[in-house]
């Protein structure tokens, strides 16, 4: 036997011995790469070894050259069972490790709050557009025909106290002692919306409209400018049968399908027969346990709704004749009804506010909390 | 408006108790907001007569006082100095008794000697104002001693507090409400009131020349004879007063009566607590008198010192521009030509409706009077009662529409009540004048249209005919078919088929009305709602997370001139403040008032927007421009994970428009501005245009606020604020499209970074502007990732740290066609903007 073939047969020994046990000695994965690459890598034994190859008697040389192969496959199984235990070991020592503070805030662009009055308003508004009325809007700074002339509110008339109204300078009307049709206000309420849309069209129609109105009141429940939803509807044959229904619908979609809901006679100059529609008080609901001790307590210690049970949430009515003349709509051929609904209070009910400064104030406290 | 329940149903008879009333009042469209009892607690309080009265041993201010209370006789201690003599009924209450104010009496020593109870004034008893003394009954009181005084003197009332809505002035009185309740109980209407004076006298007068006068008092068919006493005229003092009316389309009818050896003095107990309990003040027998009869009746009526009257003769005319008169008020006012007054035969004694003059008043010593019972034009009153801002309980019946035909009842109620309390003697004539007749509205009315208008085919006509008839409606044959229908004249609210329509609905109460629905035809068009666009904008601006304001949209001129916005702003003639004066022409100082109020409560970092209409002066049939605009701030520290960032700068303000703009789908650039606003930083703030196809305009300016302005709002940080039109935003929302995709790339990309240094005045838009024209299409994305001035740079520039992304997206980039490309952008740089690499 030539030097070669014992020098390589001897290698081959040496690299064929327990290969798993020197590798499962190395701790991590550096260890194991750099006692692999002393074994099997380009400066390792086994490449040292293969070296010698050439100098081996032809009739052996292929039968060592299978064993270097085998020898060479067992160190890389070795060595990738290795890796992957020492991977495997690092994966368990991640997961049994220790528990995340969650508490810790987490990192977002949070969207902002939005205000009581528009989240209100969006919802109502969506409320009657399922019930199929179209959202329009109209202008604040009105002519005083359309806010009350065309409204069938007389001049001069005490009507006009239930909504005080704020005058632009130089424009207080040509009437004697103020006010007429040329005057321009501040709209006292958005029901000027169907003058507008009466004369830009013919109906049928169904209409809402949201907006900022103004009335000269300052107190601790009015604020002089605050919000409403005003709606319409003209076709046919509408009864104030019709007007009931689809209020008394909107307000079981909007406050509760077991809300009562109360209907008694009020005045407005552009609707009649006029009304406003109560809901059950939303705070100490009456209705349930209706008559027990513990309701009686709830609805007397009740400040929302001044103990009585009820809280006053609409006006409407059928709309006047007179408002339909003065829009050019004959009302012998159509009928239709009309509502508002101030929101701010809707608003206040909805969020719990107490104090209706808040709602203006915009302290980034109160935002916050929305 | 109060409401005795005892007086409505002296007048009808309505069994009710007051919260019957007060339900189906309310069912009824007149909402009783409250009911009050009062007289309660008195059960231990009684009548007792004064037998006799001592000084205290000690006390100089107080007496003991020897009362008979029906059983036997007792000693009370009293403090009061009108304790009056022997035989006068006085009220005491019983030891053990507890008041209405909470007060307990007990036997107990004053000042060394028992007292047995106490002698009450009204005000401790809760039943009058008055507390100057204890209450001493007088003559034409009722009560024995020893009788319980809340029975004695009829105390127990429930007074009903109604809002009555503007279209009902017929329940402004006790007649009409009592009218009203008997249609809504169905029970008959009579009512009952005493009409005749007592005293008359006897010799009848010529008829006063010169106006259209007839007596309405005639001894023949007015009076019976039996109740009337007659007595002889005082000498000097005429029987009639003549009466002109000048002005005939603001007075329609105006009767005036002469009252002769009228008695003006305290009222009986029963006046002053009636008065009391409705709220009002007892003053002497007349005025007391015309009180009563207005709120009984609901019509105002008025009585002079006749003595006064220059010409003893009344004229009602327009007052001339400038002349004065001193009111009942204390106030002395400036009429004008457009005010009704009553005047004599010199000058103006009373605004006519609203309220009386002093010169003429009725006062201690007043021996004869004048009555007037008169109608008034209702907008006439109204604009004198708007005009001098005076709201009276007379002003608020005839600017609502007095019964003209009650004028005669009023008239007699009044000489009745008169004749008794004040035992006046009364003028058997009344001089009328009357200009013209109020006639009755008359209405056709098809019951069938009572039912279609109503939606309820339950209605029979025989309901709806009772109830207009209860409501005082006289119903006939229409001339073809259906009914015509004279509406009565207390009430000026019917005037149509659909006020009688209401009127049924009403009586028989709204909850029994059916509930039909019915669903609107959808149309088309209304698909883009401007509410709906504007809440995408909302929208944007929540969700890139700004809290939404709602301001005042009124504010102090001030306020425009401080956060230096457009002064060109809308006024209002007639605001509640000056701090709410002016409309707004910006969203902005709103926006500054927030961030100062934050600052204030310690909260000086947020981000807030608001989204709301601004006012300008402008064309149109108001005059007024008013457009939607969105402002957005930020102020204090940026926020980051833990703890605060530093402060924000523009480009928060530029992120927040690009952020929100993102959302909305729609195109902005900001741009060194041409003009910057007053309100921001000259160097510090940008134009946001909004690109739109070819179309690019201005819609806002975004920047730091001027530090001028922070200062003016004694701010501690330097908001960053933005506000734009968003008018063109709503349009370009409107018209906006679907966003359009491209197939994405196959080849791949070479990621190149780029360090150029540049003067400080060279932009970034400029470098990539250029390296985008050098590199050409392969230039897909030029995208800065640090900004750095400092050593080594050169004083007066800046390093912009680049990535620069190549793609070809028809075939892979070889290295050298990107050095190549590469080597033009550098060059380009340099040759147009002086870059250099950085070394
Ligand atoms: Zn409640």
């Amino acid at each position: 036997m030539s030097d070669a073939v014992q020098e390589f047969e001897a290698g081959l020994a040496r690299l064929g011995g327990d290969v798993t046990a020197t590798f499962a000695a190395c701790i991590d994965e550096n260890a194991l790469r750099a006692e692999n690459a002393k074994l099997a890598g380009p400066q390792g034994e086994l490449t040292a070894l293969l070296k010698l190859m050439p100098k081996l008697p032809g009739d052996r040389r292929k039968e060592l050259g299978q064993r270097a192969n085998q020898v060479k496959q067992a160190i890389q199984s070795a060595f990738d069972g290795r890796l992957a235990a020492i991977a495997r070991a690092i994966r368990e020592a991640e997961l049994s490790g220790p528990q995340l503070d969650v508490s810790l805030p987490g990192r977002s662009v949070r969207p902002g709050g939005q205000h009581p009055i528009t989240k209100t308003i969006e919802e109502l508004l969506d409320v009657f557009a399922s019930l199929g009325f179209e959202i329009s809007e109209s202008r604040e700074i009105e002519l005083a025909e359309y806010n009350f002339g065309r409204l069938g509110f007389p001049p001069d008339h005490p009507a006009t106290d239930m909504q005080d109204s704020f005058f632009v300078k130089g424009r207080t009307g040509s009437a004697a002692g103020g006010g007429g049709d040329d005057a321009v206000v501040l709209r006292t309420h958005a029901t000027a919306i169907q003058v507008h849309e009466m004369l830009a069209r013919k109906p049928p129609m169904a209409v809402v409209a949201s907006g900022t109105v103004y009335r000269r009141d300052d107190d601790a429940t009015h604020s002089p400018m605050f919000h409403q939803i005003d709606g319409f509807l003209v076709d046919k044959n509408v009864s104030f049968a019709h007007l009931k229904g689809v209020l008394t619908t909107f307000l079981k979609r909007t406050f509760g399908a077991d809300v009562p809901v109360r209907f008694r006679p009020s005045y407005f100059p552009f609707v009649e027969p006029g009304g406003e529609l109560d809901i059950g008080c939303t705070f100490c609901r009456p209705w349930v346990e209706a008559g027990s001790e513990a309701q009686i307590a709830r609805t007397l210690a009740c400040r929302t709704c001044k103990q009585t049970g009820w809280i006053e949430v609409l006006g409407c009515g059928s709309i006047h004749p007179v408002v339909f003349e003065s829009c050019g709509v004959d009302p012998n051929e159509w009928s239709g009804f009309a509502w508002g609904m101030g929101i701010d209070r809707i608003a206040m009910l909805r969020h719990g506010i107490r104090d209706i400064r808040m709602l203006y104030e915009n302290d980034i406290r109160f935002l916050d909390q929305l | 408006m109060k409401a005795s329940c005892n007086w409505i149903r002296e007048i009808a008879a309505i069994d009710a108790s007051a919260s019957e009333m007060a339900e189906r009042l309310t069912r009824a469209g007149l909402e009783v907001e409250a009911i009050e009892r009062v007289g309660e607690g008195l059960d231990r309080v009684v009548i007792a007569e004064v037998r006799g009265k001592r000084a205290h041993p000690t006390k100089d201010k107080l007496s003991l006082v020897t009362v008979f209370d029906g059983k036997g006789t007792r000693e009370v201690v009293c403090g009061a100095p009108n304790v009056p003599a022997p035989g006068a009924r006085v009220v005491l209450v019983d030891v053990g008794a507890v008041l209405p104010g909470g007060l307990r009496i007990e036997s107990r020593e004053v000042a060394g000697v028992r007292s047995e109870g106490m002698l009450a004034s009204e005000k401790e008893l809760g039943i009058g104002a008055d507390h100057e003394g204890i209450l001493v009954l007088g003559d034409d009181d009722p009560g024995k001693p020893g009788a319980r005084v809340d029975e004695a003197l009829d105390l127990r009332d429930e007074i009903l507090h109604l809002s009555l809505t503007p279209n009902r002035p017929d329940c402004l009185g006790h007649l009409g409400l009592a009218r009203e309740l008997s249609v809504l109980f169905g029970e008959p209407f009579a009512p009952r009131l005493t009409l005749l004076p007592s005293k008359l006298m006897s010799v009848l007068p010529e008829a006063p020349r010169g106006t259209a006068a007839l007596p309405v008092i005639d001894s023949g068919t007015g009076h019976s004879g039996e109740t009337a006493s007659l007595v002889a005229p005082v000498d000097g003092v005429p029987m009639v007063a003549p009466i002109h009316i000048a002005a005939p389309d603001r007075c329609a009818r105006y009767v005036g009566t002469v009252l002769q050896r009228v008695v003006v003095g305290p009222s009986p107990f029963w006046v002053r607590h009636r008065l009391h309990t409705l709220g009002q003040r007892s003053i002497d027998r007349v005025v007391d008198v015309t009180n009563l009869v207005l709120l009984e009746l609901g019509h105002p009526i008025h009585a002079f010192d006749l003595d006064r009257l220059d010409g003893h003769r009344i004229e009602v005319r327009l007052a001339r521009e400038g002349e004065r008169i001193a009111l009942l008020d204390g106030t002395e006012r400036t009429l004008t030509a457009d005010d009704l007054v009553i005047a004599d035969a010199s000058k103006p004694i009373a605004l006519a409706g609203v309220m009386g003059g002093s010169e003429t008043a009725v006062r201690p010593g007043t021996k004869n009077v004048l009555l007037e019972v008169a109608w008034f034009d209702p907008r006439s009153v109204r604009r004198t009662s708007r005009r001098h801002a005076i709201h009276t309980e007379s002003s608020h019946r005839f600017e609502r529409g007095v019964d003209p035909s009650g004028i005669p009842t009023a008239q007699r109620r009044a000489l009745s009540l008169l004749t008794t309390l004040a035992e006046a003697v009364s003028s058997p004539i009344g001089v009328d004048a009357e200009t013209r007749r109020i006639a009755n509205a008359t209405i056709s009315l098809d019951p069938d249209y009572v039912r279609s208008a109503i939606g309820d085919a339950s209605i029979s006509d025989v309901e709806s005919r009772t109830i207009l008839e209860g409501l005082g409606c006289a119903i006939s044959p229409g001339e073809h078919s259906g009914w015509r229908i004279t509406a009565p004249l207390h009430r000026p609210d019917l005037t149509r088929a659909i006020d009688l329509v209401e009127e049924v609905a009403r009586v028989r109460g709204y909850d029994r009305v059916p509930t039909a629905l019915l669903r609107p035809e959808p149309r088309p068009e209304a698909a883009s709602s401007r509410a709906l666009l504007v809440r995408q904008v909302r929208r944007a601006a929540l969700a890139t997370g700004h809290h939404e304001a709602v301001n005042f949209t009124f504010l102090a001129a001030s306020d425009l001139t401080r956060a230096r916005v457009s002064t060109e702003a809308v006024a209002l003639a007639n605001p509640l403040s000056e701090e709410r004066s002016v409309m707004r022409t910006s969203l902005v100082p709103g926006l500054l008032a927030n961030v100062s109020r934050a600052e204030r409560h310690q909260r000086p970092r947020g981000r807030i927007f608001e989204i709301g209409r601004r006012y300008l002066p402008g064309n149109g049939p108001t005059s007024v421009d008013e457009t939607a605009s969105l402002a957005i701030v930020a102020f204090g520290a940026r926020d980051q994970w833990l703890g605060e960032g530093p402060s924000v700068d523009f480009y928060d303000g530029k992120g927040a428009i690009e952020g929100v703009f993102a959302s909305l789908a729609l195109t902005v650039e900001h741009r060194v501005p041409a003009n910057v606003p007053g309100w921001l930083h000259p160097r510090r703030a940008a134009e946001i245009v909004l690109r739109a196809g070819e179309d690019a305009r201005v819609i806002g300016h975004v920047g730091e606020i001027h530090p001028d302005v922070a200062d003016a709002h004694e701010l501690v940080t330097r908001p960053v604020i933005a506000e734009l039109d968003l008018e063109p935003v709503l349009v370009a929302l409107a018209a906006r499209a679907p966003k359009q995709v491209a197939a994405l790339p196959r080849s791949m990309a070479v990621v190149r970074d780029l360090a150029l240094v540049v003067e400080e005045r060279v932009s970034l838009s400029q470098i990539a502007h250029a390296i985008r024209e050098a590199g050409g299409p392969l230039v897909e994305d030029v995208a800065l990732f640090d900004l750095y001035r400092g050593k080594p740079i050169a004083e007066g520039h800046k390093s912009f740290a680049l990535r620069v992304t190549y793609r070809d997206p028809e075939a892979t980039l070889t290295d050298a066609r990107v050095e190549e490309t590469q080597s033009r952008v550098i060059a380009r740089t340099s040759s147009e903007l002086g870059a250099t690499l950085r070394a």
